[in-house]
């Protein structure tokens, strides 16, 4: 066998094994995916939507959950954008490349990965006791806030990278000052991988559980909250909550509200490809 | 039969042939600057002085320094980190390393054209209309009017006057360099710093750039990085040639061309260089 | 116009202004033979210098528009020609002082009828017509023009050729005269290197218009 035929054969052989491993992931997530469509499908209405939380599971509804998801929606989008946007921006436009930059960047790049309940315990810590914020919508947005601002910081940064130096040079050469360079120059040509990111981020945040259960998120909230300090739960408890029981009737339930869920997720992303298509082909270096 | 005349003064009569020029002012000057990079000393005690109305072009192999030396005349090494200066530089006898000087209002007098054409993501109008735009300027006529004189002294009026807010992204790569010119212009800066503006260009757009210099240097003072020899040679009157960061030779395009000075300058300019 | 287009028609100017002086040198060294006016042979050798300095002139253009410019084609083909037709120049004003200063070394006029046996005058004014020829050729940048140089220059030639033959009658007539008659023939000789420069100068134009080479080649 020659050699060629040899690098052949590796060729071909690590391409089968490329393919199934990108198979291997989404087979178990079609099968996932398959059996809660046929559980919950047709558990899915308009009552499940707007239904309180109730003992009996034909009764019960989804409504505090999905108004707790929205609430957190809006609250943790409101305070981690601008302070995630403006750091990045910080980082990578201003700040002087020192040692204690450097050892920003390596903290929050650790700060990523860092597990999603020791957020919620310095949540409780700070937010819920120090601040007296107690279980409310406000303390758990501003815990996913925190989850989710090196995620945000890093997506802006990558960002704002992309934006071809020439054209901030231009900017600069032609008098204009470092911020009206950001503000005309490199944000409205970033702003589609700045959005995505937060986008991103965000709709990470509506998946977490673990935070929220431990900063005080009940687990039956009787009304949808009304204002950012009352109480709340968010569809993944409610999922959580429901898978827990014993009755048939639930796990049905679980089925429909993941259903739910994941729709809000894919919605998501969907807005945060659309954002990436629009302004990456209006903008071509 | 020998017929030879003693030739008595041929060069008087040359002398006289020679239009006296009045002396040009100098607007930009170097004393003494160094550069460095953390510890790397990338430029070497320069010292020079550039007329106005005048094309200076920097030559040199690459990383001899140029195109620092260029970006020295309106800041632009600022940003570069370990970037550090010491010595003068003067535009119009004013010292621009001063603490108390205002690097957007140098760069309103020093205006820069880049390697690769850059114009913004934006309209063609707003390309050229930015610089004025982000001084505060908002009247629309005023503005209307600057547009159209910079695109016209950079002659691309006539192929872009109707789709002025089009995207100037569309335009090709030689119109885009000449809106960058014009959007230099629309500032009306004293000084335009060209950093090798021709190098990403094709010939044609090349030959309209040089042409657009002639005219530009009545009004406008530039000075001009480039590594093609033969532009420098076409375009400038003075030429600088720098090497290792020293600036070996500097004097009349005509005379570096054809009778430099210094061996170094020779073999750079004859192709036979190390 | 481009900038070279400018430099180049600089350098045609100045080869115009040249022709032009070297065309007024030999019209005045014709008419000092005739008249044996030694003013002229000043004026002639004044204006020697000033060739002189043009030709250093063009010289120094053309090494800086080869230097600077890089011409190619019609361009480059203009530049060397003219720096060609510049030296031709220079040569031709030459002539024309060579011609001026045997009036000092003749010690009387030349007898009108001896003149006119050895066809002086005609070969003068054939010699003068083709500069003519030359010059409007250059200027509207005419081969035809050019051409009719060749024709004329036969015309030279051949009263070169009897030049001799004539100059001995003259002798043998006037044995005293020798002299005189030997620097007549050396005038002669001189046109006719006249007549050679200025067809090498139109070889040069035809070589700058058409891109043909003509020197050295074999005519009917």
């Amino acid at each position: 066998m020659t050699n060629a035929q040899k690098n052949r054969i590796i060729d071909k052989s690590f391409q089968v094994f490329g393919i199934v491993c990108t198979f291997f992931g989404l087979a178990i997530l079609a099968i996932l995916l398959y059996n809660i469509v046929i559980q919950g499908a047709a558990r899915i209405d308009w009552d499940f939507l707007k239904d309180l939380p109730s003992r009996r599971p034909q009764k019960a509804g989804i409504y505090t959950a999905v108004m707790g998801t929205i609430w957190i929606l809006v609250l943790t989008t409101m305070i981690a954008f601008p302070i995630g946007v403006g750091a990045g921006i910080y980082l990578e436009e201003y700040a002087k490349k020192t040692k204690l930059a450097s050892l920003l960047e390596i903290n929050i790049a650790n700060l990523a990965g860092v597990p999603s309940i020791i957020y919620g315990l310095l949540g409780l810590e700070i937010f819920v006791r120090i601040f007296g914020l107690g279980g409310s919508v406000l303390a758990g947005s501003l815990t996913l806030s925190l989850l989710i601002l090196p995620i945000i910081i890093v997506a802006t940064r990558e960002a704002l990278k992309a934006v071809p130096s020439s054209i901030k040079d231009a900017s600069m050469a032609l008098g204009a000052s470092k911020w009206q360079t950001i503000w005309n120059q490199t944000l409205p040509a970033s702003i589609g991988g700045v959005l995505t990111g937060v986008i991103l981020a965000i709709s990470r945040a509506i998946g977490e559980t673990a935070p929220l259960i431990v900063v005080g998120a009940l687990a039956y909230v009787p009304f949808a909250p009304s204002s950012p300090m009352d109480e709340f739960t968010v569809m993944p408890i409610q999922i959580f909550n429901w898978v827990s029981r014993p009755q048939h009737g639930f796990a049905v339930n679980a089925s429909a509200a993941i259903i739910v869920l994941l729709l809000i997720t894919f919605m998501m992303n969907g807005i945060a490809v659309y954002f990436r298509n629009k302004w990456q082909k209006k903008i071509k270096w | 039969m020998v017929e030879t005349m003693t030739i008595k003064e041929p060069m008087d009569a040359l002398v006289d042939n020679l239009q006296v020029e009045p002396p040009k002012k100098t607007l930009i000057e170097a004393r003494n600057v160094d550069v460095f990079y953390g510890n790397f000393q990338a430029l070497k005690n320069i010292n020079i002085t550039i007329e106005e109305n005048s094309v200076t072009a920097f030559i040199g192999p690459s990383g001899c320094g140029k195109s620092t030396f260029l970006r020295c005349f309106n800041r632009m090494n600022d940003y570069i980190d370990e970037f550090s200066i010491k010595g003068e530089v003067l535009i119009d006898s004013k010292k621009i390393y001063w603490r108390n000087v205002a690097v957007e209002e140098l760069r309103k007098e020093v205006g820069m054209v880049f390697q690769k054409p850059n114009p913004f993501p934006k309209s063609i109008f707003d390309n050229v209309a930015y610089g004025l735009k982000i001084q505060g300027i908002k009247d629309k006529t005023f503005l209307e009017e600057r547009v159209v004189k910079s695109l016209k002294d950079v002659a691309l009026w006539d192929e872009v006057k109707d789709e002025l807010k089009k995207s100037a992204l569309a335009l090709s790569g030689g119109q885009q360099q000449r809106l960058c010119i014009a959007r230099t212009l629309a500032v009306k800066p004293k000084i335009i710093l060209m950093d090798e503006p021709t190098s990403a260009l094709d010939p044609i757009s090349t030959a309209k750039i040089e042409e657009l210099m002639f005219e530009l240097k009545k009004e406008y003072t530039i000075v001009i990085v480039t590594h093609n020899m033969q532009q420098a040679g076409r375009i400038s009157d003075k030429t600088a040639f720098f090497y290792m960061g020293d600036l070996v030779e500097y004097g009349e395009t005509k005379q570096i061309f054809t009778n430099p000075k210094k061996e170094r300058t020779q073999n750079y300019i004859t192709g036979r260089f190390g | 116009m481009t900038h070279l287009d400018s430099e180049l028609d600089q350098i045609k100017q100045q080869v115009i202004e040249m022709m032009d002086l070297v065309k007024n040198q030999l019209s005045k060294g014709k008419e000092a033979v005739l008249t044996f006016d030694k003013d002229l042979v000043h004026e002639i050798n004044a204006n020697e210098n000033r060739v002189n300095a043009m030709e250093l002139n063009i010289d120094r253009d053309v090494e800086n528009i080869l230097a600077l410019y890089s011409p190619v084609a019609v361009d480059l083909r203009f530049v060397m020609a003219s720096f060609k037709i510049s030296a031709d120049l220079e040569r031709l004003g030459d002539n024309a002082v060579g011609i001026a200063k045997y009036i000092h070394n003749v010690d009387a006029q030349l007898a009108q009828k001896n003149l006119d046996k050895i066809r002086f005058t005609e070969m003068y004014e054939n010699a003068l017509a083709m500069l003519d020829d030359v010059v409007e050729a250059f200027e509207k940048e005419d081969t035809k023009l050019a051409r009719k140089v060749f024709i004329k220059d036969v015309v030279l030639n051949e009263i070169n050729s009897n030049a001799a033959n004539v100059a001995i009658e003259l002798i043998k007539e006037n044995p005293e005269k020798i002299h005189n008659y030997l620097y007549l023939l050396s005038i002669i000789r001189k046109l006719e290197r006249v007549g050679d420069l200025t067809k090498n100068i139109a070889e040069e134009l035809i070589f700058y218009s058409e891109a043909k080479v003509l020197k050295h080649k074999k005519k009917k």
